[in-house]
């Protein structure tokens, strides 16, 4: 502390303040100037005037009297608070120079040296060690940025910006345009995503040589600063084993939060698939019996029930049938069972030698309004949300849509008739196109429930609308974001639905509950798409912070995080069987995760725009990916997810080693002339339909 | 596509110019030509909507020119009201953590369209046909209900009482899109059982003309009166022409 008022003493004399000056002295009651040793300076609490003192490395004897904590760090402090700071310096003339120095310069000096310290000690380490301690770069870039502009340091967080800014990676580009904007504390407390970076901690996976390697460098240099962020606003996940190259970690980060822990895909995901419940199907050709009763086995039929799994054993992989309660089967909903089932048999088998062909439908006359797109299961309808807040329902086959009689008119038919679901409807009223108006906003998303009763819109209204299918108007509003929701869809079985938007959040829903059942907060940035899991049991977000997450519907817990994409994500599939999930973002890359190990398993390059459109085939044959380059690309599945290496280290670490099949793996590239493609549908019998605007740039 | 028509540096006056950077800063670089006049426009918006506000509150302050702090207070009131952002990420934990810690709720079975209680839907309809007959005819044998004055005749949301106050208000649900006449009021009323005081209640209420109420809604005790139904019950044979033909068989909701 005597060093620290000699300091001040010196510093004040350089300013002239003589007064302030005697009457410290007075107080302190020194005399003259008495150095020693060494000194240290210490910084005055006045913005501008605060400074961190970098050490001159190499000064032997020197003691360590570094203390460089930002105050500042955590961002909860108002206003900027004195730094506190240690130089060590042999002696006067050393002091001198660097009192003036930071008199002059304030921070930016000691921010940019530390930096540039630091790089030039990674870039001198071993090539091994390199990769991973880059990854250092652009998370200490971005806090030290944010804590200047915290502080209100405007000119010397520009100063250090414009510096070190072109040092980052390419794919962090967009984010630090947006750092760009920011230059004023004010604009941080608009922008939540960064305020979220801020506080939230940015998870870096190293291993255990190359962290020592750093800690050991950060504290014999006595530049505590970079030490003290990287212990406040870093979490390092150490894992023991090799360094990365940096091609492996290039595969997994870019997200806005790091990486993910390891312990973050731990949990125990149930990624099978529900048994589908007995009952008998009767028989169409030769049904001479009828209906079969439940259990008695007929000669003719070979299977006793052609829905139902065959093995009583439970799949270990699969959740418990009433872990989430779910909706009971109707009779339509078994009729469409066995309609699907029909279907099913006389679906083609897909592989690489045996393309799907591909229908697809075109939105003319949309002038590039078509924000959203969904196709019923059994392929009857496909609806369009446009940027006008119309949704419009077409009919696909040559079924014209109708909507049931009045109330009047439903007292005067006959109840008893075997086609009374025909004589309800009203012929009046047949179209092949209606319009549901309700929405204020553009409408962002849609989705067909299962058994084709109902629909559901969201928009940029913040309101998510269940219209019926059967009197063509809008039942509910379900308002609970407040912000535009970019993304709903309904639960394979019915009743849930999910929907994510702005706020960050996404939704769990039934239809039948004005508020949500389920909050799923987790993500950094705008949950940009949200799909259900075959089973209904957990449901994936991916979102403009380049994750995606896979959230558990019973107790709202994320099971999983994915991270790799370098751009927000806009498509999700699950596969048929459940054990895997694709993904697309801007970047232009799909990413195959494999959810029970929670590890990428593939990466498909080839488009060079934004994929919004993603679906396995029936059977999980095919992937097929739709993009705004104009192109649908088919990719084969079955091999891409076949020998799958999921060793001990694997799964330990996390590590892998993803083969450069891309050009294997593509089996087709269908090109439309100029119409992006939003949506893809495989039908029944593996038929893919494929729908997009006419742009006609 | 075909290069974004940006205004040429020579034509262009400089606020546009100013624009046309900022989006290059930005790293936009294709855009349509109107996106320009669309942020000036709302740039000059923005700016005289916070100057007016700045003044306002100088003049307030009986200061005699508009200064800094003036205008720093207009624009965080404006913030607030017009840019929010969303909430922030420890408060989002906050109520996920409560709301994911309910169960589940079971699922009833075969209760047919799941949808909430009517009063979130936006089932109910949204109108009501005025009536311009004046007599009040009260068939013998039936039910006379008593009528409302419904917001054309009286602005008050009066509960009418019948002799007996209602006790257990059933409040009407609220109806999305009331017409605009009724201004959103909202009526409970309950009806006895004894027809005698309804009867007797009759003569009093001669300032009903507009609203009346379907008698086939009323209940064992209470009633739901929806404000916007008309009834053909009460009306004679010299009904309004305009009147719907089957308004008795309309399923309005029943308690």
């Amino acid at each position: 502390d005597r060093q620290t008022l000699v300091a001040v003493l010196q510093f004040l004399r350089r300013s002239n303040l003589r007064e302030s000056e005697e009457i410290l002295r007075r107080e302190a009651r020194l005399l003259g100037d008495d150095l020693g040793g060494s000194v240290a300076t210490v910084a005055s609490s006045s913005p501008g005037v605060a400074a961190v003192a970098a050490a001159p490395p190499g000064k032997g004897g020197a003691r360590a009297g570094t203390a460089g904590s930002l105050p500042a760090a955590g961002g909860r402090d108002a206003g900027s608070q004195g730094s506190v700071a240690g130089v060590v310096v042999e002696d006067q003339p050393d002091v001198s120079a660097v009192l003036s120095a930071y008199n002059q310069q304030g921070d930016p000096t000691l921010y940019e040296e530390y930096y540039s310290g630091l790089k030039h000690f990674i870039e001198c380490s071993l090539d091994c060690h390199r990769a991973e301690l880059s990854q250092l770069f652009y998370p200490l870039f971005v806090h030290m940025y944010l804590e200047l502009v915290y502080n209100q340091h405007e000119s010397e967080a520009k100063s250090f910006f414009e510096r070190f800014h072109g040092d980052q990676e390419c794919y962090y580009q967009d984010d630090l345009r947006v750092l760009s904007s920011l230059t004023k504390k004010e604009h941080m407390k608009g922008n939540e995503t960064m305020l979220d970076f801020r506080t939230s901690k940015f998870v870096l996976r190293i291993s255990r040589d190359s962290y020592q390697l750093l800690k050991r460098h950060l504290q014999e240099k006595q530049n505590n600063q970079i030490w003290n962020i990287v212990q406040e606003h870093l979490y390092i996940d150490i894992f023991d084993g090799m360094p990365r190259s940096k091609q492996q970690i290039d595969a997994m980060v870019g997200s806005l939060a790091g990486e993910a822990k390891r312990e973050a895909n731990k949990a125990k995901v149930f990624f099978g698939l529900l048994k589908e419940p007995e009952f008998d199907v009767p028989l169409d050709d030769e049904d001479e019996e009828g209906e079969n009763e439940e259990g008695k086995p007929k000669k003719k039929k070979p299977k006793k029930d052609s829905v139902g799994s065959k093995s009583k054993k439970q799949d270990p992989n699969a959740p418990p049938q009433n872990r989430i309660p779910l909706p009971e089967l109707k009779d339509s909903d078994k009729l469409d069972k066995v309609m699907n089932m029909k279907e099913a048999a006389r679906r083609v088998r897909l592989g690489p030698e045996c393309l799907p062909s591909i229908c697809f439908y075109t939105f003319l006359n949309a002038y590039q309004g078509l924000t959203a797109v969904d196709i019923t299961d059994d392929s009857s309808m496909i609806v369009g949300g446009f940027a006008d807040s119309t949704v419009r329902v077409w009919s696909v086959t040559p079924k014209k849509l109708r909507s049931v009689k009045t109330a009047a008119d439903l007292s005067l038919i006959d109840k008893e008739s075997d086609d009374v679901l025909e004589r309800i409807m009203d012929e009046k009223t047949a179209s092949e196109l209606k319009i549901l108006y309700g929405h204020s906003g553009p409408v962002y998303g849609t989705s067909f429930s299962p058994d084709r009763n109902y629909l559901l819109s969201c928009s940029e209204d913040g309101t998510v609308r269940l219209w019926s299918l059967q009197t063509f108007t809008c039942l509910v509003g379900y308002k609970g974001h407040n912000y535009p929701v970019w993304d709903t869809q309904f639960s394979p079985y019915g009743y849930y639905f999910v929907s994510g938007g702005h706020d960050r959040v996404a939704r769990l829903w039934a239809t039948d509950h004005y508020q949500p059942l389920r909050i799923f907060a987790g993500h950094l940035a705008d949950v940009t798409c949200t799909r259900f899991h075959p089973n209904s049991n957990y449901i994936a977000t991916g979102s403009a912070d380049r994750t995606i997450r896979l959230w558990d519907v019973l107790n709202g817990n994320c099971v999983r995080i994915f991270t790799g994409h370098k751009g927000p994500i806009h498509s999700l599939a699950f596969s048929p069987n459940g054990r895997f999930l694709a993904t697309g973002a801007t970047d232009g890359r799909v990413l195959l995760w494999d959810i029970g190990h929670g590890l990428m398993v593939g990466e498909l390059k080839g488009h060079t725009d934004t994929i919004y459109a993603l679906r396995f085939s029936r059977d999980g044959e095919i992937l097929a990916s739709g993009s705004m380059d104009n192109t649908v690309r088919l990719w084969d599945a079955v091999k891409a997810f076949e020998d799958l290496e999921t060793d001990d280290f694997t799964t330990a670490t996390g590590h892998i080693n993803l083969p450069e099949n891309s050009q294997d793996l593509l089996l087709g590239t269908y090109m439309t002339k100029s119409t992006p493609v939003i949506h893809l549908h495989f039908t029944r019998r593996n038929l893919l339909l494929a729908a997009g605007a006419y742009s006609s740039q | 596509m075909e290069p974004p028509k940006m205004a040429s540096p020579k034509s262009a006056p400089k606020d546009a110019q100013v624009m046309a950077q900022i989006l290059k800063d930005m790293g936009i670089t294709e855009y349509e030509p109107r996106v320009i006049n669309q942020m000036l426009e709302f740039a000059y918006r923005y700016v005289t909507t916070i100057l007016e506000d700045a003044k306002i509150y100088s003049s307030h302050a009986k200061k005699s020119s508009v200064d800094a702090d003036d205008v720093r207070l207009a624009i965080q009131c404006r913030t607030d009201q017009s840019f929010t952002s969303p909430p922030p990420r420890d408060f989002l934990l906050d109520i996920a953590r409560q709301k994911n810690q309910t169960p589940l709720p079971l699922i009833k079975p075969y209760s047919g369209p799941r949808l909430p209680p009517d009063r979130y839907c936006l089932t109910a309809p949204n109108y009501r046909l005025k009536s311009l007959q004046k007599k009040v005819s009260s068939s013998a044998g039936r039910i006379t209900v008593p009528r409302l004055s419904v917001g054309a005749v009286s602005s008050r949301p009066s509960t009418p009482t019948l002799g007996t106050p209602s006790a257990q208000a059933v409040s009407v649900s609220a109806k999305v899109g009331t017409p605009v006449s009724l201004t959103g009021q909202r009526f409970t009323v309950q009806i006895p059982s004894s027809q005698a005081a309804v009867k007797s209640a009759t003569p009093t209420t001669p300032t009903v003309q507009n609203v009346l109420i379907n008698p086939s809604l009323i209940g064992p005790k209470n009633i739901l009166i929806t404000t916007n139904m008309v009834s053909s019950q009460n009306t004679a044979s010299d009904s309004n022409p305009l009147k719907r033909k089957h308004e008795d068989e309309d399923d309005y909701d029943n308690l």
